[in-house]
């Protein structure tokens, strides 16, 4: 039952960090290397709202996830708009951004234990003799709320279609009149404030450092890779996947291998299906 | 006009620069040459900047009081600090090594004070230490025997090296079995659940752990070991609670372990956690991170004056000297050793009376001094500092438990300030 409960969690989790970078990738085909950054500077803004300007808890976080997608908007517009098209500057330049920030943050002493964020309810409960505390189950509702949302979004919402349709064909897409940096940007600013929603969420679980921007960074990738970059569905049943490894290998092989599972993921997917498991990038897959 | 304004302002720059380098040299020389002591720290760390702390408060009394004694010229201290960042995950050793040589040749370092931090860091800054015969005083981090075991195996090549802090032989066998046989009379427990760190101190000093425990009488239900960088402990504690656990013995040096009490508490794992080395516990502000749910968790932090207690007179002057700069209580392991080894290396420098690196080994080696947690000295064949439980024998070391927001010392017994107590549900 632990591994059960444990395992939803865990999938939950990483489908929450996952999903900002694969709807930038799959909207604007721009791998955002800074996600994991985000992910980190969203932690330290809420902090810094809650303790230094002394704000409540509430409205810290809809600041700070406001103040992500400005990030993630002039990131676009100021960065990567001049690299779009040319892929390795797109990485390069996203993960330096990605790297800046992490090091501008430790630079500036945000380091060691001390940065932690309040549950959003305190206490736990008992699920068949397993206990679990409440922020845990609220990972639960909040993922199945925002994949919920996205769907929505994307399926009834005008701006949501035309996401779709730049994923779907970006020329098609632009020969019926939507602009493919308006669309880009938008899909950069929701990408980072579902990253900075991820950090919120699962930050009060533990506390905030400067490495989980990295872990986050690898997790995202590995999930996206098996997923299929830039299919949503595919992130969510590739979080489900490795989420549960994980859980299974901590149970019964060794705590030691829990991010192995995710590297090898990275690898099998590459060696035996390159465009994942709902990918289409079915000309790599050809070419292999 | 244009060139005269020039040329009265150009004549002023030169009077002026010529006027700060006269006094600016004149200063120089009434202090004397300084004496460069390059901490290699892996300073976005606990052990690393809590050290880099203590050296700065050591040099600043030293430097107020007049300096180092050289021969007969007065000469004072000056730091120089670079990070090695070998605690981070995925940092290779050579990034550290690099940084060692680099505060030897490019900073011109007299002296090594610290670092690196890491085991496998500091084993391999052995020979750079040789080759360059710079004396160096590991203050922080670095706890396996195999440190001080090669300094005695070659010693006339690893003469320079020095170990002021603990090591995981006497740690395990001097303090952690005697603790928690202390436990296990006073509670009746002998469940022990084992969840180490994937870095060479940490495995060791769990399977020592291990070993021994179970000769005493303590059944090992579990171990588990994990990387660096962890998040999430919960699966590991449902093991342990599985198992039946009585005792959790924690051995982690990195920040996250704050997240493995937070766990530990949310789902009232009924264990008493007892970090050997668990660097997030350690420091005052872990109470405020956890929100209290820390409490109960108990800790070592190596060396006494790391938590306030009364194990020597300098133990609470140098707490409060450290509270009075900073702000805060000592912070853990690594600040009161890395404090005392700048204390240390001004006796040594005195009393061989100049900077000689063979000079200072042998001043070193007869180091006898009262410090902040007991008599230091150092073993002349393997340079590791004397141990004891008693602080007029040897260096103490300490193990506090979190109890009502405070780090209450209680062990060893000669410098404990109150008793272990128990989470309430644990109590039958």
């Amino acid at each position: 039952m632990d591994i059960l409960i444990y395992g939803i969690v865990n999938s939950f989790s990483l489908a929450l960090m996952a999903i900002g970078f694969t709807l930038v990738y799959g909207i604007s085909r721009l791998p955002n290397f800074a996600h994991g950054a985000i992910y980190v500077i969203t932690g330290f803004g809420v902090w810094w709202f809650i303790h230094k300007l002394h704000l409540n808890y509430a409205l810290s976080i809809i600041l700070a996830l406001v103040l992500m997608g400005l990030i993630g908007a002039g990131v676009y517009r100021f960065v990567l708009i001049r690299v779009r098209g040319m892929a390795t500057s797109e990485i390069i330049a996203t993960y330096a951004l990605g790297l800046a920030i992490l090091e501008f943050l430790r630079w500036r002493g945000f380091k060691g234990m001390t940065y932690t964020l309040p549950v959003f309810i305190e206490g736990s409960i008992q699920i068949a003799g397993v206990p679990i505390d409440l922020q845990r189950i609220i990972v639960i509702g909040i993922g199945i709320v925002v994949i919920s949302f996205m769907w929505l979004f994307t399926h009834y919402n005008k701006t949501g279609l035309a996401l779709r349709g730049m994923a779907q064909d970006e020329h098609a897409a632009m020969m019926l009149g939507i602009d493919s940096d308006w669309m880009a940007l938008i899909a950069m600013a929701i990408g980072s404030i579902l990253s900075g929603l991820s950090a919120v969420v699962l930050l009060p679980l533990g506390n905030i450092v400067v490495e989980a921007g990295y872990n986050v960074l690898i997790l995202s990738i590995a999930v996206c890779i098996v997923g299929g970059l830039g299919s949503w569905g595919g992130a969510i049943l590739a979080a489900f996947m490795i989420g549960f490894v994980q859980i299974l290998t901590v149970r019964y092989i060794q705590s030691h291998f829990h991010m192995v599972v995710a590297l090898l993921a990275i690898i099998l997917t590459l060696i035996l299906r390159p465009s994942g498991l709902f990918g289409r990038q079915k000309e790599l897959e050809e070419r292999v | 006009m244009k060139k005269k304004w020039f040329v009265v302002w150009m004549v002023a720059f030169f009077v002026s620069l010529t006027i700060t380098t006269l006094f600016s040299s004149e200063k120089a020389s009434a202090q004397g040459k300084p004496i460069v002591i390059g901490s290699p720290l892996a300073t976005a760390f606990l052990y690393g900047w809590d050290a880099e702390r203590a050296i700065k408060l050591a040099v600043e009394e030293i430097n107020a009081k007049g300096g180092v004694t050289v021969g007969k010229e007065k000469r004072p201290f000056k730091v120089e600090v670079m990070d090695t960042r070998d605690l981070e995950p995925g940092v290779p050793v050579s990034d550290a090594l690099l940084v060692v040589e680099k505060l030897i040749l490019e900073k011109n370092a007299d002296f090594i004070v610290g670092g690196p931090v890491r085991s496998e860091a500091a084993l391999a800054a052995m020979d750079l230490l040789s080759k360059y015969k710079k004396v160096s005083i590991l203050t922080t981090g670095v706890l396996t025997p195999a440190y001080h075991k090669r300094i005695e195996a070659e010693y006339d090549k690893f003469k320079y090296c020095f170990r002021i802090s603990g090591e995981v032989g006497w740690m395990v066998t001097g303090e952690f079995i005697p603790c928690l046989m202390g436990i296990k009379e006073k509670f009746g427990l002998n469940k022990l659940f084992i969840m180490v760190q994937d870095v060479a101190h940490a495995r060791a000093g769990g399977d020592l752990v291990a070993k021994l425990a179970g000769e005493k009488g303590w059944e090992i239900v579990g171990k588990e070991v994990y990387p660096t960088g962890t998040t999430d402990y919960s699966v590991g504690l449902l093991k342990a609670k599985d198992g039946k656990a009585q005792v959790i013995l924690i051995w982690m040096d990195m920040p996250e372990t704050a997240i493995l009490l937070k766990q530990w508490y949310d789902m009232k794992i009924p264990a008493l956690p007892f970090g050997t080395i668990i660097a997030a516990a350690e420091q005052p502000g872990f109470w405020k991170a956890t929100e209290g749910k820390g409490e109960y968790c108990m800790a070592s932090v190596v060396n006494a004056g790391n938590a306030p207690s009364n194990a020597t007179p300098w133990t609470m002057k140098f707490v409060e000297a450290y509270q009075k700069k900073y702000g805060l209580e000592p912070e853990g392991y690594g600040t009161s050793s890395s404090y005392m080894a700048v204390y240390v290396l001004k006796d040594a420098i005195e009393r061989a009376g100049k900077l000689d690196s063979d000079a200072i080994v042998d001043a070193l080696e007869k180091t006898d001094l009262m410090g902040v947690y007991g008599r230091i000295r150092f073993n002349p064949k393997n340079h590791q500092i004397i141990p004891s439980v008693d602080p007029n024998e040897g260096a103490v070391g300490t193990i506090f438990q979190w109890q009502a927001g405070k780090r209450v010392v209680v062990f060893p017994p000669k410098i404990a300030m109150g008793e272990i107590k128990l989470p309430p549900w644990m109590k039958k």
